[in-house]
């Protein structure tokens, strides 16, 4: 296993809305390693946003860490002075992500350290400046490049990310490309930043289907020679199937199973994690319905008892109302939040749909 | 995008000559006794005289004619015969206009010049102090009418900063009060609008990616957002153009300045014809200029927008 460059403990989000606090991450514990692809799942409003702008410092104005620290490794003792920084138990010296306040602190990490593809790429280019300048924008900010070192570096670049005839988009604008042009652009200016992390908030959710393949496979590629740490936010497990490591299910603000990308797959543990797996529409059967997780996540505004997840859960248990499980070990790398894994609790058995991902085996890791 | 130009120009002209036209066959509808100020005390002889030297019996075809073919082959705007008596209209104008061009460009270049940075610096700090402050301002301007701050302007600016009350074009600082007072509306209004559309800009997704990218807020501001948000600030500029020389009746005659101010309407209840036809021919013609100018300058902005392009032709 790698070293971590990514450490999370115990992180509390709130927001605040017209006097009311909405609990949006109840206590995240994560590691990331350096040189993996984590994929983050879960559905709309589990947090996993929230949970990503937090390691670039862009959590929305009402939004505030209450709790908790994001540990980040990779600056090594630039951040010595600085009252974020630190060094831990083992001697790395880090930087608390969670306890920069200056913005001009953020700017040293953005970018450079820590990059981001926003999810839309049709609107996050801006539409007045040429593809050449927004690419050699992060170029000047971060390597101090400027004129023809620039352009050579920029056109390096736009090679690197599959765009033909480099000198003559150079000099077109947004939108003059096509989606899928657009989103290698945005990633093109990810990688001038060349950072460390490389966050991709569903990166392909706007693109078709062809389009998404020919993207996931230039991250891969992009992953292994940049040597970048990468986290995927999505809710398509065809992608995490393809490209992720590791796994985090996310639900109702916290994470309840984490593990690799095949234990998640084929060995679930948790009662949502199984219930995810079998909306698979892979797993329907002719005839039938698709299956879909029945009601709705937990409001965040109230204070939650217990697992979230039990409302909805057929297997709940009676303790599952009153106290939050906490994590069970399965394997060294594999770990679920549920009172199911208790030695006392009763044996249940996960839906057996979720077998024929075994046999599916080839399309999860394709 | 000549070719585009060159048919823009074309189809100008053809809209001041529908102008000039319509306004030439308006003013001749309007009842005779007016043309005469002692219209009670005349004879039939003297009217008859009278309508006759003003070419007004002749059919209307044959007057658009003459007009048209004094205005293109000479360049003669006609002979006003009421608002002053028997000078050729050309004589009048000329010293008026440029007066009220300076006056106006002047105070579009200041309002620029403090407007924008207003808006810039209010969305730039929206919801703090500044922002406020230049809500305040803008909000006092729009409501108060604008005669009001201009007689405080100018009763305070004479006896506080001793600046002469009366405007004389020699004089520099005698061009100060009226200058500042035209301008404050454009003021609130730049800033208004600016303040508006950058603070749209900065919540789309470019400049999170921007922010992403690790560029600071005032690179932000000033490289991203800016820009974008004047593209469409680029509409206001025919009106403010045409402000210019249309001038302002208020100011002009507050400081008894010898420009445009109130001539058109002065010259419509006199029913002076040449002088109407000219004045609405300068005013048509600044207009459309404007009108040029602002697509213009919308088309070297924003590069989505183009001249030449198939459906971009407007």
């Amino acid at each position: 296993m790698n070293r971590t460059i990514l450490s999370v403990r115990g992180l509390h989000v709130c927001f605040f809305l017209r006097g009311r606090t909405l609990h949006a991450l109840r206590g995240i514990d994560l590691d990331v390693y350096e040189g993996e692809s984590l994929a983050i799942v879960g559905e709309s409003g589990s947090g996993k946003s929230v949970l990503n702008k937090n390691f670039i410092g862009l959590l929305d104005q009402n939004g505030r860490i209450t709790e908790g620290s994001i540990r980040y490794y990779g600056m090594y003792d630039k951040m010595k002075h600085n009252p974020a920084g630190g060094t831990d138990e083992e001697g790395r010296p880090y930087c608390d992500l969670a306890k920069i306040a200056r913005r001009e602190d953020w700017l040293r990490i953005r970018g450079s350290e820590i990059c981001m593809i926003p999810q839309d790429p049709m609107t996050s280019l801006n539409p007045l400046k040429t593809i050449g300048w927004q690419i050699s924008e992060a170029l000047m900010l971060h390597h101090g490049m400027k004129g023809q070192m620039a352009k050579d570096e920029t056109l390096h670049i736009l090679e690197e990310v599959r765009i033909d005839h480099p000198e003559k988009r150079y000099h077109q604008y947004p939108h003059e490309l096509s989606g899928g042009m657009r989103q290698r652009i945005v990633i093109a200016i990810a990688i001038a930043c060349q950072p460390k992390i490389l966050i991709c908030d569903e990166p392909t959710t706007a693109l078709d289907v062809t389009i998404q393949a020919q993207v996931l496979e230039l991250l891969k590629e992009l992953k292994s020679k940049y040597n970048l740490t990468i986290i995927f936010i999505t809710h398509d497990l065809g992608v995490v199937a393809s490209i992720a490591d590791r796994v985090a299910v996310m639900y109702a603000g916290d994470i309840v199973e984490i593990g690799m990308a095949e234990e998640i797959f084929y060995e679930p543990r948790h009662p949502y994690t199984w219930a995810l797996l079998s909306s698979l529409p892979q797993l329907g059967q002719r005839g039938e319905e698709l299956y879909a997780i029945k009601g709705t996540p937990p409001n965040l505004f109230t204070e939650i008892q217990g697992d979230a997840f039990a409302a909805r859960n057929p297997h709940a248990l009676k303790i599952d109302h009153l106290e939050q499980p906490p994590y069970f070990d399965v394997s060294p790398t594999h770990r679920a939040r549920t009172w199911l894994l208790d030695e006392r609790a009763p044996k249940v058995e996960p839906p057996p749909a979720l077998k024929k991902l075994r046999t599916l085996g080839g399309a999860v890791h394709d | 995008m000549l070719q585009y130009l060159g048919k823009r120009v074309l189809r100008s002209i053809l809209t001041l000559f529908i102008i000039l036209c319509v306004v030439f066959i308006l003013v001749r509808q309007m009842p005779i006794e007016g043309y005469f100020p002692n219209y009670q005390k005349m004879t039939e002889e003297q009217l008859k005289n009278g309508i006759h030297q003003m070419g007004l019996d002749q059919p209307m075809i044959v007057q658009l004619y003459g007009f048209f073919k004094n205005l293109i082959l000479h360049g003669d705007l006609g002979t006003s015969r009421i608002y002053r008596n028997n000078v050729p209209v050309a004589e009048i104008l000329a010293p008026k206009i440029p007066i009220s061009v300076r006056l106006g460009a002047l105070s579009i270049l200041f309002s620029m010049l403090v407007g924008l940075p207003m808006g810039t610096l209010m969305a730039k700090y929206k919801g703090r102090f500044f922002d406020h402050l230049g809500t305040g301002f803008i909000v006092l301007i729009q409501a108060v009418p604008a005669a009001v701050y201009y007689l405080v302007i100018q009763l305070y600016g004479t006896e506080l900063l001793h600046i002469p009350m009366l405007f004389k074009v020699n004089n520099p600082v005698s061009w100060v009060l009226p200058v500042f007072s035209m301008s404050l509306g454009n003021i609130a209004y730049y800033a208004m609008w600016l303040r508006r559309y950058m603070v749209d800009e900065s919540n789309k997704d470019y400049v999170t990616l921007a922010r992403i990218k690790g560029a600071g807020e005032n690179r932000i501001m000033f490289r991203h957002v800016f820009r974008n948000a004047f593209v469409p600030m680029a509409q206001y500029l025919p009106t403010s153009f045409l402000n210019t020389v249309i001038g302002s009746i208020y100011i002009e005659s507050l400081y008894s300045i010898p420009g445009m101010g109130g001539l058109l309407v002065d010259v419509i209840k006199k029913q002076d014809n040449a002088m109407i036809q000219a004045i609405v021919l300068l005013f048509a013609t600044v207009g459309i200029i404007g009108l040029l100018l602002g697509d213009l300058m919308m088309v070297l902005l924003d590069p989505r927008i183009s001249f030449t392009k198939k459906g971009g032709d407007r």
